[in-house]
C-alpha cells in the first residue's frame, strides 16, 4: 500500500521545514548535524542516555517507557513499552529517525514503520565493555556526530577500565541478583543476563549458575550458593521493610550477605542499562563489595 | 396406526421394559397407566425415540427408526413431562417453536389460537419462567398443538404423545385439557398419553395399557382393564372400582365436573 | 442510538412478539457499526485526518506516504480486524450459550481459549528452538498459527472425548473442557517457568490481547476463516431456538441435533481460534454482547446471532479506539479496555435484571 511518491506535498514541506530549522540553527551558531534528522525517537533507556551524553538531547522528541534518565526526558511523550509499540503511536510523534534497541517490536509495528519510510536504526544490545562502545558508535553515526561518538566512547572506555581495575580482588565476592521476591518467591539472575554482566564488570561472581535468564530459584539453590552480597534494583517504597523481609526469609536470612547486612540497591537503568553511566554503576558496586568484605 | 412390537429397554444395565407390545389407532386415545417404576414413561420415551430400545416401532407400517426427523416432526408432537427452558423466552416465542416444525406455513394468529385452546388467552407476552407449573405445562401443550394442528394431514393421521399432560393442573384445567385431547382424537388424530390419574383415564381413554414391572399386564377398553383384580395386582394393594366409600367420607370424582362457560 | 437502547433495556415485553424490535435493533446496530467504523478510521494518535485525505484523493491529488501508511496500513486493517474479531467472539459466545443452554457459557469453556493460549505460549517460549529454522520462516505468524492450532486441537480432542456412539454429551464436554483447560494451564505454567524475562513480557501482552499487530496479511488469513464460520451460523438459529427446550424436544421438532452440535462446535472452534490467534485474549465480548442483546430483544437466535455479530464488531472497534488514543502515543492492550468497561457495565445489568436471570 505504501507506494506514495517521495515528492508528495507534506513530505516536501517537512523537508523544507527541517532545512529551515537547520539553517536557523547554523545562524545561531549551534552545531549542525550532517544528517537532517532533527526529530529523533529513542527506544530503550540506554539509547536515550547515550543521545544525551552525546549532547544531542534537544533532538529527542519522544521516548519509550524504559527511558527515564536524565530526568529531562521525562517530559517527552512516551510511546509505550519498547517491545509492544503501536505503529500509529510512533508515527504520531512524527519522528524522522528512530533509534531502536535490539528487541523493539512487535515485528508488525516495525514492518509498518519501515513501510512508512522512516529511517530506523537498530542499536545492538550486549552486556560487556565492547557492547557499550558499539552502542555509542552506532548512535553517534546515526545522529551524524561520529567525532562526539568517538570521544564519548573513549571517555566511557577509560572510566570503565579504571573502575574495573579498582574493583579487582583476589577474593571476588559471590553476588546474588534478585529481580523480585514477591511472596517469598525469589526471581534471580542466571547466566547471560545484564545483571551477571555488571556483576562481572564490578569484579564479582554471579552466585547463581546453571541456568539462563531470570528464573524463580529454589530455597536450596540459594542456600548452596551462599552469596556474600545481595544485589537488587532500587524502587520506590520502604527499603527497611525489604531488609526486614530478607532477614526474616528462612533461607535468605541465613546467607552470609544477610548476616553482614551486605544488601546493595542501585537504580535498575543505571545497573542494567549498559550505557554511559555503567562506569558509575561499577564504581558503586565496587564500594559496596569492598564494604561487604571488610 | 402406531404399533410397537416387543420393546425392550435397559437403563443402567437393569431391564426396565421386558418385551412390551402395543397397537394404537388414530381416532382414539390410548392411555398408559401403572404404578411408579412400572415403565410408563420409559415406554413413552421409547416410542418417541428419546431412549434407545430393542424392538420395532412402526407408524402406518413405516419403521420410524428410518424416518428423517423433519418428516416425523410433521407427523407427531411430543409433550415432555417437565420442561426447564434455557433463556427468557416469552410464551408466544415458545409456542411459535411448534409452528416452526409444522411444515406448511401456518395462518397468522395460530399461536394465539393454540394458547386460547389451553386456556391461556392473553398470555403471549408473559415470560415462560414466570409462569406457574400448570401454566408452563399448558404453554408446552399449546406448542405441541401448533406442531400438529390438524389431526389429519396429507400423510395420514397425526399423533400427540403426552407424558402426564395434566399432572400439574387443577381439576378444572384437567378437564379442559382432556376434553381438548379427546376432541383431537375424535377428529381423526392419534393420542397416546401416560397418566397417573385413574379416574381421568377411565373417563377419556379408548384403550388402556396397564403396565407392571416392565411388562404389559393388560390392554383394552377401560372397563376391561380397570378391574379390581388387575389393578390390585398391578399396584400391590387391594383396590375396588366403582364403589363409594362409606359415609360420611367426602369424595370427588372428575366424572361429575361440568365446565362452565 | 443503540447505546441508549442498551442502557434503557426494559424487560417487560408488551406483546411477546419481539421480532419487530429485534429488526429495529438490527438496523440501529448497522448504523452504529457504520458510524463507529468511520469514526475509528478518522481517529488515532496522529492527527491524520480521514476527511482531508479523502478530499485530496477526490481532487486527484497525491496524499503523503505517512498519511497513506496511517490510513491504509494501520487504521484500515485494524478496523477490519477489530470488526472480524469482535463479530467472531460475540457470535461464538452466543452459539456456545445456545448449545450449552447456559447464558454463562463461553468459547473458553470448550478449551479454545486455553488451547490457543498454550499454542501461543509454546510459540513464544519455544519458537527459537524449532528445527529447520521453522521459527524464522514463519516469523511473525508463528504465534497466531500456533494459537489457532492449539485452540483447534483442544476443541477437537474434547469433542472426541465427549462423543460416543454418535452422541455428544454436553455435560461431559463442559466438565472435560474445564479439565483440559486446567491441563493446558498447567503445561502453560511449565513453559512460563522456562521463559526468560523478555518472553514473559511478550506473554503478558499477548494474554491481554491487542489489535496493534493488525496487518493486511493477518486480515486475509483470519478473515476467510471467520467469514466462513459466521456464514454458517444463521443456519443454526432455528436449531438453537429449539434446543432451548432441551435436546429431546428439539429432536421432536425435527432438528437433527447431533449434526447441529457438530456444526456448532466446528464453527466456534474456527471463529474463536482465528480471532484469538490474531488478537490474543480479548475477554468479555463473548459473554456481554449476547447477554445484552438477550435483555433487549430476547433470546431468539434468528436475530441474536446477527445482532451479536454487529454489536460485537462495533464494540471492539470502539474499545480499540479508546485503547489506542487514551494514553497516546502509547496504547493500552484492548483486553484491559473491554474488561474495565465491560465488567462494571455487566454487573450493573445483572443487578438491575436479577429476577429474570434466575432461570
Amino acid at each position: 500500500m505504501a507506494t506514495g511518491s517521495d515528492l508528495s506535498i507534506p513530505f516536501v514541506l517537512t523537508r523544507l521545514l527541517h532545512g529551515l530549522a537547520a539553517a536557523l540553527a547554523f545562524l545561531a551558531g549551534a552545531p549542525v548535524a550532517a544528517e537532517p534528522a532533527q526529530r529523533v525517537l529513542s527506544l530503550g533507556g540506554a539509547v536515550t542516555e547515550i543521545v544525551h551524553a552525546l549532547g544531542q538531547g534537544e533532538r529527542l522528541i519522544a521516548r519509550d517507557t524504559t527511558s527515564s534518565y536524565p530526568s529531562a526526558v521525562e517530559v517527552l511523550p512516551d510511546v509505550g513499552y519498547f517491545r509492544a509499540l503501536s505503529p500509529e503511536g510512533v508515527l504520531s510523534v512524527d519522528p524522522d529517525l528512530i533509534l531502536a534497541t535490539e528487541g523493539s517490536g512487535p515485528p508488525e509495528t516495525m514492518a509498518v514503520l519501515r513501510a512508512a519510510d522512516i529511517p530506523l536504526v537498530m542499536i545492538p544490545e550486549g552486556h560487556d565493555m565492547s557492547a557499550i562502545r558499539a552502542k555509542i558508535t552506532v548512535i553517534a553515526d546515526a545522529l551524524g556526530v561520529p567525532d562526539a561518538g568517538a570521544e564519548l566512547a573513549a571517555q566511557v572506555d577509560a572510566a570503565l577500565v579504571r573502575a574495573i581495575a579498582a574493583g579487582r580482588s583476589d577474593t571476588p565476592p559471590r553476588v546474588l541478583f534478585i529481580l523480585s521476591m514477591q511472596g517469598g518467591r525469589i526471581m534471580a539472575a542466571g547466566s547471560g543476563t545484564a545483571a551477571e554482566g555488571i556483576i562481572t564488570l564490578a569484579g564479582g561472581v554471579n552466585a547463581m549458575e546453571g541456568f539462563e535468564g531470570y528464573t524463580q530459584v529454589s530455597d536450596e539453590a540459594i542456600l548452596m550458593a551462599d552469596p556474600d552480597v545481595i544485589l537488587m534494583m532500587e524502587r520506590s517504597g520502604d527499603h527497611a521493610a525489604d531488609d526486614a523481609q530478607i532477614a526474616a526469609h528462612p533461607v535468605l536470612g541465613r546467607t552470609r550477605a544477610a548476616g553482614a547486612g551486605a544488601i546493595v540497591r542501585q537504580p535498575g537503568l543505571l545497573l542494567l542499562g549498559f550505557g554511559p553511566r555503567t562506569p558509575e554503576a561499577v564504581e558503586a558496586l565496587n564500594d559496596a563489595f569492598r564494604k561487604a568484605r571488610s | 396406526m402406531l404399533s410397537a412390537a416387543d420393546i425392550h429397554v435397559d437403563l443402567a444395565g437393569a431391564p426396565v421394559l421386558r418385551g412390551v407390545s402395543l397397537t394404537a389407532r388414530p381416532g382414539g386415545m390410548t392411555v398408559i397407566v401403572g404404578p411408579n417404576g412400572s415403565g410408563k414413561t420409559t415406554l413413552l420415551r421409547a416410542l418417541t425415540q428419546d431412549l434407545p430400545c430393542r424392538g420395532a416401532i412402526r407408524l402406518d407400517g413405516d419403521d420410524i427408526a428410518y424416518m428423517p426427523g423433519w418428516r416425523l416432526a410433521t407427523r407427531r408432537a411430543v409433550l415432555p413431562q417437565a420442561s426447564r427452558i434455557a433463556f427468557p423466552f416469552t410464551v408466544l416465542e415458545i409456542v411459535r417453536l411448534g409452528l416452526m416444525a409444522a411444515g406448511s406455513p401456518p395462518p397468522p394468529g395460530r399461536a394465539s389460537d393454540a394458547l386460547a385452546r389451553v386456556g391461556l388467552a392473553g398470555f403471549e407476552g408473559r415470560f415462560y419462567q414466570e409462569l406457574s407449573g400448570g401454566e408452563q405445562q399448558r404453554t408446552q401443550l399449546a406448542r405441541v398443538l401448533c406442531q400438529v394442528w390438524e389431526p389429519v394431514g396429507p400423510d395420514g393421521a397425526r399423533w400427540l404423545f403426552l407424558d402426564e399432560p395434566v399432572s400439574s393442573l387443577d381439576i378444572g384445567h384437567q378437564i379442559e385439557v382432556m376434553d381438548r385431547m379427546a376432541d383431537y382424537a375424535a377428529r381423526g388424530g392419534g393420542v397416546i398419553a401416560v397418566m397417573h390419574d385413574l379416574n381421568l383415564t377411565a373417563m377419556y381413554a379408548d384403550q388402556v395399557i396397564l403396565l407392571a414391572a416392565g411388562r404389559c399386564l393388560a390392554a383394552g377398553p377401560p372397563a376391561e382393564v380397570l378391574t379390581d383384580d388387575l389393578l390390585s395386582r398391578a399396584y400391590g394393594c387391594a383396590l375396588r372400582v366403582n364403589t363409594a366409600p362409606p359415609a360420611p367420607a367426602t369424595f370427588l370424582l372428575p366424572h361429575m365436573a361440568r365446565r362452565v362457560g | 442510538m443503540a447505546v441508549a437502547d442498551l442502557a434503557g433495556a426494559r424487560l417487560r415485553p408488551v406483546a411477546g412478539d419481539r421480532d419487530r424490535r429485534a429488526r429495529r435493533v438490527m438496523l440501529a446496530l448497522i448504523a452504529v457499526l457504520g458510524a463507529v467504523s468511520v469514526l475509528s478510521l478518522g481517529t488515532g494518535a496522529s492527527g491524520t485526518s480521514l476527511w482531508a485525505a479523502l478530499g485530496k484523493l477526490a481532487r486527484g491529488e497525491e496524499i503523503g506516504l505517512r498519511e497513506e501508511v496511517i490510513l491504509f496500513d494501520i487504521r484500515l486493517p485494524r478496523l477490519a480486524m477489530g470488526a472480524m474479531v469482535g463479530a467472531a467472539l460475540a457470535v461464538s459466545g452466543a452459539v456456545m450459550q445456545g448449545l450449552f443452554r447456559n447464558p454463562l457459557a463461553d468459547p473458553g469453556l470448550v478449551g479454545v481459549g486455553a488451547g490457543a493460549g498454550l499454542g501461543a505460549i509454546c510459540a513464544i517460549v519455544l519458537g527459537a528452538a524449532l528445527p529447520f529454522a521453522l521459527g524464522d520462516t514463519l516469523g511473525q505468524y508463528l504465534v497466531p498459527v500456533a494459537a489457532f492450532f492449539g485452540g483447534w486441537a483442544t476443541t477437537i480432542l474434547l469433542y472426541r472425548l465427549s462423543t460416543s456412539r454418535g452422541r455428544t454429551s454436553v455435560a461431559v464436554m463442559l466438565l472435560g473442557g474445564i479439565a483440559l483447560g486446567a491441563l493446558a494451564g498447567a503445561l502453560s505454567g511449565i513453559l512460563i517457568y522456562m521463559a526468560d524475562d523478555a518472553q514473559l513480557r511478550d506473554l503478558t501482552f499477548w494474554g491481554l490481547g491487542s489489535l496493534a499487530g493488525a496487518t493486511w496479511d493477518k486480515v486475509l488469513v483470519a478473515g476467510p476463516l471467520i467469514a466462513l464460520a459466521l456464514a454458517a451460523t444463521p443456519f443454526l438459529a432455528r436449531a438453537l431456538n429449539a434446543l432451548a427446550l432441551g435436546e429431546g424436544p428439539a429432536a421432536h421438532l425435527g432438528i437433527a441435533v447431533q449434526r447441529m452440535k457438530n456444526i456448532s462446535i466446528l464453527t466456534v472452534a474456527a471463529a474463536t481460534g482465528a480471532a484469538v490467534a490474531v488478537s490474543g485474549g480479548i475477554g468479555f465480548v463473548g459473554i456481554v454482547v449476547p447477554h445484552l442483546l438477550r435483555l433487549i430483544t430476547g433470546p431468539d437466535h434468528r436475530y441474536l446471532l446477527v445482532n451479536s455479530a454487529l454489536l460485537g464488531a462495533a464494540l471492539l472497534i470502539a474499545a480499540d479506539m479508546i485503547a489506542r488514543t487514551v494514553i497516546a502515543p502509547a496504547e493500552l492492550p484492548i483486553g484491559i479496555v473491554t474488561a474495565t468497561l465491560g465488567g462494571p457495565f455487566f454487573l450493573w445489568i445483572l443487578l438491575r435484571n436479577r429476577s429474570l436471570l434466575d432461570l
